[in-house]
């Protein structure tokens, strides 16, 4: 009985207040709505990650691959003859264009068919209905084409396209398609039988790798000896510094997920603190009649958990379409950290929406229960006043302010002690976070006290304005810190972005010390750089020198690496190094058998200058002593980097992969690239790239990357905006009375409107201010341990007044426009109605 | 002649709270309203202070009729004519006791020098003095009621409506804040209304009417 009259009497309130009700709905919605959002393109973004992997692997245990060059034909033989491998299938593998030289590219994969059958059952593709592998094996220059190929080519099975592969154009017949994996998936290669891929490839009699599947001794016993000029690794090595990238990035992106869900927790204490707070009239009449705090508590929780469910419903719901947006920013980021050809999209997991559920009806319990036990506390005379309400806010927010302490010291502590954990690292940030939120309405109360002596000056408006924002505290102190966090999480990763921008720049500058970068790809035959052609290129007038570069992909102990071989320009290697002397690192370089390590990789394996890699080589395994850590913002760079002269030395390969051209000091670049594309005789395997688009195209592809976060900072925004909206009706409801008697004694409806925003004004200048240091140490912790930690990628903090600024005048806007409606409310302020009760 | 109601009616959901009314207050005169809870008389005073608008007839200060201003000329009128108290004081709380009778001072565009010395004099006048800097939640109703008198007065309005001024006071609090608006309002020659339920109220009045079903007649 007791309870069914409360809860008519809560749903009574709402209906009176509806705008209070459609605010705290919109909180959790939204809070739950990014969750959900984010995590449903994550899985996505995995899945596809995934399939794009298994696609190339199918069910391969290892992989036999070359140590510098390729493997010839005969050590297949070899495996099969010699060593009894239970299956074992040559692969060849490049990039081809499709159509024309410019035409959308592909992974190429040539593969025995008769190997393939009963070895991976084509679980590495899925061969389309036409695939016909008879004719594909039979007939020369015949090619499986993916289906997404079929359709951008405007063609169909049984026509011939034009193919190029190692920069010649072939004329290739398409007998059949490759299916994309399920309703959705990574895009399939183009397959072709291996004696047509070497041909297009021009290396017949040679091999890019030997997929195996090996039982535990095999493959113990092949590891001990493999055939000479290979190296045994696991299969899907090749590819763990990228899943451990990829799953970093959605990591942040899960933790940024959440952190709005936090951000709609703030809405709904709020709310339902002003629900609360505006009842407590009620609340004092009913603890006056006896009614038992229990109840209170369990009237206030399930009132609470009614509106999480409604705001939670709507949140799957928004979550899901706005999945449709992210997903697409998701697997374009992640497509451009980790492969050349686009992702598509995949069916998301339903467990996703479980959690969501589970986790907006848990912020939503948890966010309403502090309010809902003060309801519970209250004594009767203390309900019913509203100045001892006031007094006892201050109270406690001089508390929660001194309670901030411990929570920061405690999220030092996670740092210094927590190792190198990316949990620990979050979890440390949210009680930044936290820490900062609690920190504010003491320090919002603080700044009005400081304001009042300038605003005596101003008016008697003003210092109206200036007081009533520190005299509803209640109501403006976790209005402030929905605000303030918000507007801190906009600062921080603004902060974040521009530090790792500045960084980015700075590294491309460094590294970047040719002006023209000329590049065949790594599969390539290896003959696009022969002599002659280094020769005419060093003789032309324009040039001033070259520098040569070698990457090839060798199987190290920590999985499969890309090594970068290269000769120094002028200026140098163009490393920047974050550990080891730059000086002896290089002259060490030139004369001993050393390397550098990326930054990353020495992060991730713990090396540092003074350790030994051991590397396979033609000739056997050679160790080589790091003697420096270069800095490497690249995602599909290079691990590891010798001196060229070394390298050659080592494993007696004088191709090239890339030849960087310096130029004259007196000539433009665009002069120069001109003379070197009439040099290179319009070579179809060179790409050339001048510095400035190489520049260009990584700054786009970063601002790419963080446009997610973009989103996500608008949605923290607008959810803070809700936050103030709330605050703003309340304070405004609740003085009602004084706003009447205001017009009563001669304020104009201009002038209460003036009031109301100078004061929704202020609390967002309060919270803007309060967002700064929080901001800040929001952005040191991103960029110093978060980034760090997730990519191996050390950088500068650079701190600028620019977003430090931006948030104050996002949080005074964003006050200002919360403020526009209740000031036209005010303005509107109905003085019968407001004093009939006189 | 200070305030003249013209056949004024008024009614709320088809309820006459009013009707044909006819009243002249003169200037300087104590006028008090008698009436039980609900008869009409906060309507009548909120009628005449603007607040709200007859259904009928004209509500006239100094020859101008009320119903013919806009908000804006209404605004200003009040601004610079009226004096509220309320039976709750209405006082701002996060203006101290001196900002409070600032405040229509300061909507007055009245310099800050003579400002604060009429705050400083009617603190004086009314024993506020010691109060000056605090705020209304730190003060008696008494003390809360006499900061409203003196915000009512502060402005030096021609006419001060009051509604229940003591309605919420103890009557020894009570008759002291009806000796002050007595006092107060004859020596600077103020038309003041008083509307009350209490027929102690009354005996300060130069003439007293009563609201019975919506008329109003003379009780003494």
């Amino acid at each position: 009985m007791m309870y069914r009259l409360l809860a008519r009497s809560a749903a009574r309130f709402y209906a009176r207040h509806p705008w209070q009700l459609v605010l705290a709905i919109a909180g959790i919605s939204l809070g739950v709505a990014v969750y959900v959002g984010v995590e449903l393109a994550n899985d996505s973004a995995r899945r596809a990650f995934d399939l794009s992997t298994s696609v190339m692997r199918g069910q391969t245990t290892h992989r036999l691959l070359p140590v510098g060059g390729r493997i010839a034909e005969e050590v297949y033989a070899e495996l099969i003859l010699e060593r009894r491998a239970r299956a074992a299938a040559p692969v060849v593998e490049s990039v081809v264009a499709l159509g024309s030289r410019g035409g959308p590219r592909y992974a190429l994969l040539g593969i025995d068919p008769v190997e393939e059958i009963g070895f991976r059952e084509y679980s590495g593709f899925v061969p389309g209905q036409d695939a016909d592998f008879e004719v594909l094996i039979a007939t020369p220059a015949t090619v499986l084409l993916p289906e997404s190929a079929i359709a951008a080519l405007g063609v169909e099975v049984g026509a011939r396209i034009t193919l190029v592969a190692a920069g010649e154009a072939h004329e290739v017949e398409v007998v059949g398609t490759v299916a994309a994996l399920g309703t959705a998936d990574s895009e399939p290669p183009v397959i072709a039988d291996l004696s047509t891929a070497q041909e297009l490839l021009g290396i017949t009699g040679w091999l890019d790798r030997i997929d195996l599947v090996l039982t535990a001794e095999q493959s113990s016993d092949l590891a001990a000896a493999p055939p000479p000029g290979t190296s045994l690794v696991v299969a899907g090595s090749e590819s763990l510094p990228l899943t451990e990238m990829t799953r970093a990035f959605r990591t942040n992106l899960s933790a940024l997920g959440l952190l709005a869900l936090v951000v709609g927790m703030f809405l709904v204490y709020a709310t339902i603190s002003f629900a609360v707070v505006q009842r407590r009239g009620m609340i004092g009449l009913l603890r006056s009649l006896g009614a038992r705090r229990r109840s209170l508590l369990a009237t206030f929780l399930v009132e609470a958990l009614a509106i999480g469910l409604i705001g939670t419903l709507i949140g799957l719901v928004l979550g899901h379409v706005l999945a449709d947006g992210l997903i697409g920013l998701v697997l374009r980021t992640i497509g451009d950290l980790a492969f050349a050809a686009t992702l598509n999209a995949v069916e998301p997991s339903s467990a996703i929406y479980v959690r969501g559920a589970a986790l907006g009806l848990s912020a939503t319990a948890l966010a309403a229960f502090i309010p809902a036990l003060e309801a519970a506390r209250s004594e009767p005379d203390v309900a019913l006043s509203r100045a001892r309400l006031e007094r006892t806010t201050r109270t406690h927010s001089r508390l929660a302010a001194w309670l901030a302490l411990p929570l920061l010291a405690l999220a030092g502590a996670l740092l210094a002690a927590g190792g190198e954990g990316l949990i620990v690292a979050f979890a440390a940030l949210f009680l930044v976070l936290c820490a900062g939120a609690m920190l504010v309405p003491a320090a919002t109360a603080a700044l009005m006290r400081a304001f009042v002596p300038a605003a005596r000056h101003g008016g008697i408006a003003l210092l109206m304005a200036v007081r009533g924002v520190s005299a509803s505290l209640s109501r403006t102190g976790v209005a402030a810190a929905a605000l303030a966090v918000a507007v801190a999480t906009v600062v921080g990763i603004t902060l974040m972005i521009a530090s790792f921008r500045a960084s980015l720049v700075a590294w491309l500058d460094t590294t970047l010390t040719a002006d023209v970068y000329l590049s065949a790809d790594a599969s390539d035959s290896g003959d696009a750089f022969v002599p002659e052609r280094l020769a005419a290129l060093a003789a032309l007038p324009e040039v001033r020198a070259l520098s040569l570069s070698r990457v090839v992909r060798l199987p190290t102990r920590f999985g499969e690496l890309p090594l970068r071989a290269a000769t120094p320009g002028p200026e140098g290697f163009g490393l920047d190094f974050v550990a080891g002397s730059a000086e002896q690192a290089t002259a060490r370089l030139r004369s001993s058998a050393s390397l550098l390590v990326a930054e990353p990789m020495a992060f991730r394996f713990g090396l540092e200058p003074g350790d030994a890699v051991e590397l396979p080589t033609p000739s056997g395994t050679a160790v080589f002593e790091v003697v420096g850590v270069f800095r490497d913002y690249s995602t599909a760079g290079s691990a590891l980097f010798m001196e060229l002269d070394t390298y050659r030395r080592h494993w007696g390969d004088l191709r090239l992969t890339g030849v960087g051209v310096h130029l004259a000091r007196d000539v433009e670049t665009a002069q120069g690239v001109a003379a070197v594309r009439a040099a290179l005789a319009d070579d179809a395997a060179i790409r050339l790239r001048s510095t400035e688009s190489i520049e260009r195209l990584s700054l786009t592809v970063f601002d790419r990357t963080f446009e997610i976060t973009e989103v996500l900072r608008i949605l923290a925004a607008v959810v803070a905006f809700l936050g103030v909206l709330s605050a703003s009706l309340a304070i405004q409801l609740e003085r009602t009375r004084e706003l009447a008697i205001l017009r009563a004694i001669g304020f104009s409806r201009r002038d209460l409107g003036i009031l109301v925003l100078t004061q929704t004004g202020l609390l967002g200048l309060a919270a803007g201010v309060a967002a700064i240091p929080i901001g800040g140490v929001l952005a040191a912790l991103l960029v110093h341990v978060i980034n760090r930690r997730s990519f191996g990628w050390s950088m500068d903090l650079v701190i600028t007044p620019g977003p430090a600024m931006v948030g104050v005048v996002l949080a005074v806007a964003a006050a200002l426009l919360a403020g526009v409606y209740p000031a036209v409310r005010a303005s509107r302020t109905n003085l019968d109605a407001a004093l009939r009760d006189e | 002649m200070s305030v003249e109601l013209r056949h004024v009616s008024k009614a709320y959901a088809g309820q006459p709270v009013l009707s044909d009314a006819n009243l002249e207050v003169r200037d300087g005169e104590l006028l008090v309203i008698l009436g039980r809870s609900g008869s009409g008389k906060s309507t009548l005073l909120k009628l005449i202070g603007g607040l709200d608008t007859p259904d009928a007839g004209a509500v006239v200060h100094a020859g101008r009729d009320l119903s013919a201003m806009n908000d804006t000329e209404r605004t200003r009128f009040r601004r610079q004519s009226l004096g509220f108290v309320f039976q709750f004081f209405n006082l701002i709380p996060t203006l101290t006791v001196a900002e409070n009778i600032r405040l229509p001072l300061a909507l007055n565009g009245c310099a800050e020098a003579p400002a604060d010395a009429r705050i400083a004099s009617l603190l004086q006048t009314l024993a506020l003095h010691e109060c000056a800097a605090r705020f209304p939640e730190e003060l008696s109703g008494g003390e809360q009621q006499r900061v409203a008198l003196a915000r009512a007065l502060a402005h030096g309005p021609r006419l001060i409506l009051a509604d229940e001024p003591t309605g919420n006071l103890d009557s020894e609090t009570a008759e002291q804040v009806l000796a002050l608006l007595d006092k107060t309002c004859r020596d600077s020659g103020t038309t003041l209304i008083v509307a009350t339920h209490s027929n102690d109220v009354a005996g300060i009045a130069d003439r007293v009417l009563r609201i019975r079903n919506a008329a109003l007649e003379a009780a003494r």
